[in-house]
């Protein structure tokens, strides 16, 4: 029958119902609802430049899918006095959504962007279908964040098939704490205490004050090391023996900030709190991850406290199953980008202490990382970028403080290689005597580099204006990126050639608005991270460091800038989840690329990708464009 | 009217003969003052057994309508002609019509009629249009004895009359097509081929409003004084 009733359909209103069957969200409405929209559709024809859509028209009547061409959204900037493009709208999408729906004018003007043809639809044909099709209200009433959120759930379940469940890690935490905790006075004799927790059958016990404030929290494993270590009798007070002052977060933190809580300490409870610090639930590790099977915590513990190299080296495939499953878990690749990065501090930690256990150089230090590390963008693909920070200790040369710590840094990164972060080729690391510096020695440094900005400097901007203390005393480090930022703030010859530098870097967009692609050799490939990535990297660090954003990670950048009032809030977000967009599509694509037991690449070819994904890539792209053109502006390069 | 056409469907389906009025079929409109931008247009596409119009025939039918410089898909034709006597070894694998298509296709004089009211007098527009002048005007000719002439406008002289510096890759339907980056969903299907072809004329109309051509008889004259100025280029 419906075989039938397809063939009686005109061959035009057939192959209106083709074409709009491949894009979202045609693609999920039913075929009674496609054959409306083709049936009382028109076809319209705008030349280039032509005025599709205009703010003086009134209320929006007609509701227009691109068939062809494309339509670029203007508005008027008047504190520049100049005309910017908004969005774009591409093969396959639809307009004016947001106009529609309110039933009021459109707030921007739209010109086709080359020869353009629309289909359209009047408003009642439209009323029709958003009463009688759920897929195309949703779209609507979402409008072009759903687009988003299909990529985020396609990019999660490709990572869910292997695991099935869908908590989020944005849920808050007030729905996975357990309500009522088991607490106790800090008097209470610990027998008490573990057969208070025997009848509840939970494995910890928070002890708080009369205010009902956590004041301490004791484990099953609290009392494992107590008769262990003979620590006592069972008569004892519970505060004698229990972890005091524990972690604690407020209700409305997510999963999220709760797993990276627990993984960097390595425990498994949180106290869960109100605004008055009074305890209201206790969320452990196995709420979090129970349903999930995503040992994050477990995973940062074991590599934490693991006692030989080997170990840390057979953990670090566990590292890459774990992203795969905070992928189908709905992390976003921001998340997953600061897991992994979590995860590598750790077993950074980890060498670094295995190695002090064995040979103490007897210096206290600061480890450093750089680039994407210190930025804590990692993923899977990734090499050392770092060094050393020393405050020369009374009656030492720092030659002879070097001599020490060389030796145990080399030692470092060639374990730090047999853990998989391959060696740097460029010799940015630890080892090198002149990365292993002094608090006075690396002022020296930067007075230098900043002062004299040679080619070279500039393409060290990249990783030494990105850098992160991993071990070791953080306050020396803090006070000299305050002086390393008040320098660059000062200084607005070096400001515009860090400008100047990030401004070659071009996102992969043709002046047709095609993919740009890496060379003739590589005829369909595009390099996600230099030349999707670095451009919103460069660029952000160029605005952050000149406003003094002390943060290396780029989304905190932006997020920095946009309190500072330097980014517009607007551009701020679209601009993060741009940049996040195309690091999901290149982790995902990493992630393929180990399930083929491939070497890792940062190399796609957007073919590969689907429809939706490829657009989202070019908007993504157009962003990028965008803010290089903020950075042309202020810096008038 | 995409709605009166599926209950004609339904009427010939369950056995009625076609409602016309023949004493009063439409009169075809000449190229007056009326502006484009308010005109009715129908572009046409028709395939046929063969290139001959002295012995080969109609076998389906496609137009679609431009109005006000708009095409409107609820106001379009695509039927095949019941004509199960016709031979179609020749061409049936350029249009994909075969025999079977061809007897359980529409009656062919209620076919006719239906498609002159539908019409109802306004310009034809079809690309190579002498082609489907004659073919139509011979099949209107002798099946309902029609000899009105309407206006046809060919849109292969419509195209390089308003682009006279592109160079699509030869004359034909496709070349034009591709020059403006248009795609046919279903080449040789005459619904498909009218669409394209009316997708074209819709980029001549919009350069014609800026090249200020706003009537019918702005169009005509354009395209007479273009195709005089081809012929002066042969000698």
């Amino acid at each position: 029958m419906a075989s039938n009733q397809e063939s009686n359909r005109p061959q035009n209103t057939r192959a209106i119902m083709t074409f709009l069957r491949e894009h979202a969200p045609f693609s999920s409405m039913d075929d009674a609802h496609l054959a409306h929209f083709a049936e009382h559709a028109s076809l319209r024809f705008y030349a280039d430049g032509d005025v599709v859509l205009s703010p003086d028209e009134g209320i929006v009547k007609r509701f227009y899918v691109v068939k062809q061409g494309r339509i670029r959204g203007e508005r008027h900037n008047e504190k520049e006095d100049r005309t910017e493009t908004t969005f774009e709208i591409s093969r396959g999408e639809c307009f004016p959504l947001a106009a529609m729906i309110g039933e009021r004018p459109t707030r921007t003007l739209h010109r086709a962007d080359g020869d353009t043809f629309c289909l359209s639809i009047e408003q009642d044909a439209f009323i029709t279908l958003f009463s009688e099709s759920d897929p195309f209200r949703d779209f609507c009433l979402r409008g072009v964040s759903s687009l988003l959120d299909q990529v985020n759930q396609r990019i999660q379940s490709g990572a869910m098939a292997s695991i099935g469940s869908s908590n989020s890690l944005d849920t808050p935490l007030e729905r996975y704490a357990l309500r009522n905790p088991i607490v106790c006075s800090p008097d209470l004799p610990v027998r008490k205490a573990v057969a208070r927790m025997h009848e509840n059958n939970v494995g910890s016990i928070i002890i708080t004050d009369d205010n009902r404030h956590p004041t301490g929290i004791f484990t099953l494993r609290d009392l494992r090391t107590m008769i262990a270590e003979e620590k006592g009798p069972l008569d004892t007070p519970v505060r004698q023996v229990m972890t005091p002052d524990p972690c604690r977060l407020p209700a409305h933190a997510d999963a999220f900030e709760a797993a990276m809580l627990m993984a960097e300490h390595h425990f498994a409870h949180l106290c869960v709190v109100d605004d008055e610090q009074r305890l209201i639930g206790v969320v452990s590790e196995r709420d979090l991850f129970a349903l999930q099977r995503v040992d994050l915590v477990n995973l940062a513990r074991t590599i934490g406290t693991a006692t030989h190299l080997r170990t840390l080296v057979s953990l670090r495939s566990d590292v890459s199953r774990l992203v795969d499953a905070m992928l189908a878990h709905g992390a976003d690749s921001g998340q997953v980008v600061k897991i992994i990065t979590t995860l590598n501090d750790v077993t950074v930690r980890r060498v670094l202490e295995l190695n002090i256990q064995k040979n103490d150089p007897g210096i206290p230090f600061t480890w450093l990382t750089f680039g994407s590390e210190g930025r804590q963008e990692q993923t899977l693909l990734t090499d050392q970028d770092n060094g050393i920070l020393f405050r020369t200790p009374e009656g030492m040369t720092e030659d002879q403080v070097r001599e020490k710590l060389l030796p145990f840094a080399q030692t470092v990164n060639k374990e730090l290689a047999e853990c998989g972060f391959t060696l740097c080729k460029g010799n940015i690391m630890a080892s090198n005597p002149k990365l292993c510096l002094s608090d006075r020695e690396w002022d020296d440094w930067f007075i230098r580099f900043i002062d004299a900005s040679t080619p070279q400097n500039l393409v060290y901007s990249s990783i030494f204006l990105d850098m992160r203390a991993v071990f070791g005393p953080t306050e020396p480090l803090h006070e000299l990126l305050e002086k390393v930022l008040a320098r660059i703030r000062k200084n607005a010859l070096f400001q515009k050639m860090l400008a100047g530098n990030a401004f070659q870097r071009k996102p992969p967009l043709t002046m047709f608005r095609n993919f740009r692609y890496l060379n003739d050799e590589k005829k369909h490939a595009l390099d996600l991270k230099r030349q999707g990535l670095a451009p919103f990297v460069e660029a952000v660090r160029v605005f952050a460091l000149a406003n003094g954003v002390e943060t290396a990670n780029t989304l905190e950048r932006m997020e920095e800038l946009a309190k500072k009032g330097v980014f517009d809030p607007k551009d701020a977000n679209a601009w993060k989840e741009a940049y996040s967009l195309i690091q999901a599509i290149r982790m995902r694509a990493h992630q393929e690329m180990l399930d083929r037991g491939e070497e890792l690449t940062n190399y796609i070819d957007p073919d590969d990708l689907n429809p939706l994904d490829r657009r989202i890539l070019r908007e993504s792209f157009r962003q990028a464009q965008r803010l290089q053109q903020k950075l042309e502006v202020t810096y008038q390069l | 009217m995409l709605d009166y056409i599926k209950q004609w469907l339904e009427r010939r389906r369950a056995g009625h003969i076609g409602d016309h009025d023949r004493d009063n079929l439409p009169s075809p409109k000449a190229a007056g003052d009326q502006l484009l931008s308010n005109s009715r247009l129908i572009v046409l596409d028709l395939e046929t057994t063969g290139l001959n119009a002295a012995k080969d025939e109609v076998i389906a039918i496609g137009a679609v309508a431009i109005s006000g410089g708009v095409i409107h898909l609820d106001d379009q034709f695509d039927l095949i002609l019941r004509r199960p006597e016709l031979d179609i070894s020749e061409t049936v694998l350029i249009h994909g019509i075969g025999p079977e298509a061809l007897t359980q296709g529409h009656e062919t004089e209620d076919a006719l009629l239906y498609l002159l009211e539908w019409m109802n007098g306004d310009p034809v527009l079809a690309y190579h249009s002498a082609f489907d002048q004659k073919f139509l005007e011979k099949t209107l000719k002798s099946v309902l004895g029609y000899t009105q002439p309407h206006l046809w406008i060919d849109v292969a002289d419509l195209l390089p009359a308003f682009f006279p510096d592109a160079k699509p890759g030869g004359k034909g339907l496709d070349h034009w097509a591709d020059c403006f980056g248009l795609e046919v969903s279903e080449r040789h299907h005459a619904a498909a081929d009218a669409l394209v072809t009316a997708e074209l004329t819709l980029v001549a109309l919009n350069k014609a409003g800026k090249d200020d051509v706003k009537t019918l008889k702005d169009l005509n004259d354009k395209l007479r004084y273009h195709r005089r100025l081809q012929n002066m280029h042969r000698f």
